[in-house]
């Protein structure tokens, strides 16, 4: 009881805003997450190479800035593996790393 | 006169030679990503991943004035990432939902 108190008064508890903008940058992780059932053609390449960078980077400065956040580390560190693993579905699917491209898809 | 600015701007805890800098500098490929999906067609605009940029948007304009160093930057590419967001999603609930009635309508 002391220690969920201690949680909900802290510099980065949830009456703050350093908790509330790392939850909000979880929903890429899910909205990753629920497009992992989706066909590779609806993946966005751009995006999700951009997100494996942009994930890359905000876990370093997740870790830099302050008040320290180890909740937007934990963020981006799940970010970064779901975005890669989209991102090789979706070069799998264009026919990069000896996937077939598939010949229907107009892309 | 013009070296002391460039040298404040250098050595500022915001600036290039942190990861206060490219960290929000790169998080612009988010939005420039978003343009150039743009004029994809709206079936293969993804409602989960928009609404996360959307609401990550908002509510990181706000983080970024309250952090340790103040970070500009990070302000305006999420208020970006919000437009691009907010635009992306207008786009696909219009195609979803208004185009059906007009269908609907035709039909009639």
């Amino acid at each position: 009881m002391a220690s969920f108190k201690a949680f909900l008064n802290s510099p980065v508890g949830p009456k703050t805003t350093h908790f509330w903008g790392p939850v909000a940058n979880w929903g890429f992780v899910i909205a990753g997450l629920v497009d992992m059932q989706k066909p590779p053609e609806m993946i966005s390449g751009n995006m999700t190479a951009a997100m494996c960078i942009y994930s890359g980077l905000f876990m370093r400065f997740a870790w830099m800035v302050q008040p320290r956040n180890y909740l937007l580390l934990a963020c981006h560190a799940s970010n970064e593996s779901v975005q890669l693993y989209q991102l090789s579905r979706w070069a799998k699917g264009q026919g990069y790393l000896g996937g077939e491209k598939d010949k229907a898809s107009s892309q | 006169m013009a070296t002391s600015k460039f040298q404040a701007l250098w050595n500022h805890p915001a600036g290039p030679k942190t990861i206060h800098f490219w960290a929000p500098t790169f998080k612009w490929g988010i939005s420039i990503a978003n343009i150039a999906d743009s004029t994809k067609p709206p079936e293969k605009v993804s409602y989960p991943q928009q609404i996360a940029v959307t609401a990550t948007g908002v509510i990181w304009s706000r983080y970024s004035t309250v952090i340790t160093p103040k970070n500009w930057n990070l302000f305006s590419v999420n208020v970006a990432m919000a437009a691009t967001g907010i635009y992306q999603l207008t786009r696909k609930i219009r195609h979803d939902y208004f185009s059906e009635e007009q269908a609907a309508m035709a039909k009639e």
